[in-house]
């Protein structure tokens, strides 16, 4: 009598228990990740002119589409996502401060040791187009996609150069940046701890972004003012872009 | 058994009265039970077994963002359809949205801006409904509501445009002889006295919502490979998209907002209309009047360029009353303000003088190639669509 009221009492218990982890709620969501712009170190704002070198520069537009943004643990792998598209300049913004855009995502507890980023849309993403993915997708944007190339624009940067340095914007510049030939991935480091919940900041500054070699690059070339979607200056689209991942700081 | 049988007799009288009161009692709780009001206005007789409706657009087309609080059915559209020709809308029943969307126009009135019942101008032009669905970014040229369920309450009660009020409308629906039935089938509502204005604009939206590309423009059927393109067509359409370098061609810089299958982004932007002192002064702040920024000044929202050979005139204002006038305001690339969008300033060939890049601008013939591809834009399937067209005629 007595083993059987025991074993009734256990078999309880084991369901109490069973139910009470089911009725928990399951932590998702629980990672965010958070994009900012940034020029020289500070956040970035429209129509404000920036030093560049001796002349200055303005920014008015700068979006990018990010791939397969994943967490690294030794040679295991979390992936965020397959692709994210970051608005920094949006319409109906506030101000004419860049926006900081978040993302959250649902990640394992665990020390995590790095990054991968895939700065543009990755090619099979990249082979599709707007109408193949649903409303509110991150490729579902018309206007972020070139028919011409059949390409996603990776990124759009734009704004005006000072050509003569006397602190008067006169010049356009703009990079817009596509197809498969100018997609790149960087990986890296970052000691990461996840503990039921956890954070990165990832920017991107754009004065590194233009930076090669310790030099500026020279925008009173009129050259390297504008990347459109022409084949003729692919150059310094990859070049750009190969550029995002030495502009990308962690925190 | 009789009641005489249970009663003493000098009690008869006094059941009998009790029974009475009894009875009175009960008939007049069976006249006046409060949740089972029957009067003229219950609809419950009328069937509710809504059709879902499903948006035929064309295969390169985007999927629509259909809101979840509004489904499409085949009877919400088609009250919507009534609701968008009847001018029961309007203060004095003259007007109704076709009044400034006519089909014929692309959903627009063709005139440089509405006038509204009381005969005042407004001060912008009508923008083209075709393929409204798609515009999440903002709706009217200043983007200042955010979906079609809004927007169509704003024109009822705009003194300059239909001057109504929505208690007025609604009113005017319950009475009506047909609207309290299509309501009950478009949302089943139990009664007339359940319309509001938010049930007529969701059947507005929906209406709207299939105001969409039928795929049969030249353009349409160049990509698809089933028509080819006249010499000046296929010019303008690589200047258009900025693809006709390896031709000699230059930049005319178009797509960069007018863009995407839709031919327009629906985002906002300063395309170089005028030259103002400093950003506060343009006369129509645009998108500047909702966001309250100075860098806003002068923005509207692109339209899209699908059907544009059938909706001059065109820009906010209605200012330019052909495409050759729009191109030669483009050719002009802008005036360098601030805000003003940075392609608008490098159509055509760059030309470089002290090491500032300008440029030149499309010839008179380029000019002409690129409004020939806009013609290939032409939709005639769309707007004589018979499922789109004023149901009182």
């Amino acid at each position: 009598m007595i083993l059987r009221t025991l074993a009734l009492l256990l078999l309880s218990f084991t369901f109490m228990t069973a139910c009470k982890d089911n009725d928990e709620p399951v932590n998702r969501d629980n990672f965010t990740v958070t994009f900012k712009v940034l020029y020289d170190g500070q956040p970035l704002e429209k129509y404000v002119n920036y030093p560049y070198g001796d002349k200055y520069i303005m920014f008015d537009k700068f979006n990018t589409y990010l791939s397969d943004l994943t967490l690294l643990k030794g040679a295991e792998e979390v992936k965020l996502s397959d692709i994210e598209w970051v608005d920094f300049t949006p319409d109906f913004a506030p101000d004419d401060k860049a926006v900081a855009v978040s993302y959250k995502y649902t990640v394992p507890d665990g020390d995590y040791t790095g990054v991968k980023i895939g700065y543009g849309v990755r090619p099979d993403l990249n082979a599709k187009k707007p109408a193949d993915f649903p409303v509110g997708h991150p490729l579902y944007l018309e206007n972020e996609y070139w028919s011409g190339w059949k390409s996603y624009i990776f990124t759009k940067i734009q704004g005006e150069f000072d050509v003569d340095g006397d602190n008067s914007t006169d010049t356009n510049i703009f990079y817009h940046c596509g197809s498969d030939a100018v997609y790149n991935t960087a990986t890296m480091d970052r000691d990461i701890r996840v503990s039921g919940n956890g954070s990165l900041e990832i920017e991107f500054d754009l004065k590194k972004l233009f930076t090669f070699n310790g030099q500026l690059l020279d925008l009173t070339v009129p050259a390297n003012q504008v990347t459109s979607h022409d084949a003729s200056n692919i150059a310094l689209g990859q070049k750009i872009m190969s550029n995002f991942k030495n502009a990308t700081l962690l925190q | 058994m009789n009641i005489s049988m249970i009663f003493r007799p000098g009690t008869r009288l006094l059941a009998a009265a009790v029974l009475a009161g009894m009875v009175i009692l009960l008939a007049q709780c069976k006249k006046d039970p409060p949740s089972t009001v029957i009067t003229a206005c219950d609809l419950t007789d009328i069937p509710y077994s809504p059709t879902p409706y499903t948006i035929i657009k064309p295969d390169d087309f985007p999927q629509i963002f259909i809101p979840a609080d509004n489904p499409m059915t085949k009877e919400g559209v088609q009250l919507g359809r009534r609701l968008f020709y009847d001018p029961i809308l309007s203060g004095d029943s003259t007007m109704s949205c076709s009044g400034c969307h006519l089909p014929q126009g692309s959903f627009t009135d063709n005139k440089a801006v509405s006038t509204g019942i009381d005969g005042i101008a407004g001060r912008r032009s009508a923008m083209s409904l075709l393929n409204i669905a798609y515009a999440t970014n903002g709706l009217f040229w200043d983007g200042r509501v955010k979906t079609l369920e809004e927007q169509a309450l704003k024109p009822v009660e705009d003194p300059i445009e239909m001057h109504a009020t929505w208690p007025q409308v609604v009113e005017k629906l319950k009475k009506h002889p047909v609207y309290p039935e299509l309501f009950r089938k478009a949302f089943g509502i139990s009664s007339c006295e359940s319309i509001t204005k938010e049930l007529a604009a969701k059947a507005i939206a929906q209406f709207e919502r299939i105001l969409i590309s039928s795929g049969t423009s030249k353009f349409d059927q160049f990509n698809k490979g089933v028509a080819e393109f006249e010499d000046e067509e296929l010019r303008g359409k690589l200047m258009f998209f900025d693809e006709g370098q390896s031709s000699g061609l230059p930049d005319a810089q178009c797509f960069h907002c007018h863009g995407g299958i839709t031919m327009t982004g629906n985002n906002f932007f300063n395309n170089g209309l005028d030259s103002v002192g400093k950003l506060t002064d343009f006369p129509d702040k645009g998108l500047g009047e909702v966001t309250g920024k100075d860098s806003d000044c002068g923005k509207f929202r692109t339209p899209t360029l699908r059907n544009i050979a059938l909706t001059a005139p065109y820009m906010h204002d209605g200012r330019f009353n052909t495409l050759e006038e729009v191109m030669a305001q483009y050719n002009d690339n802008g005036f360098g303000l601030s805000n003003e969008d940075i392609f608008v300033q490098q159509i055509g060939f760059p030309i470089t003088n002290d090491g500032v890049v300008h440029y030149s601008g499309l010839t008179p013939s380029q000019t002409k190639d690129i409004i020939a591809f806009l013609h290939t834009l032409t939709d005639t399937v769309f707007i004589n669509n018979p499922d789109i067209q004023n149901p009182f005629q």
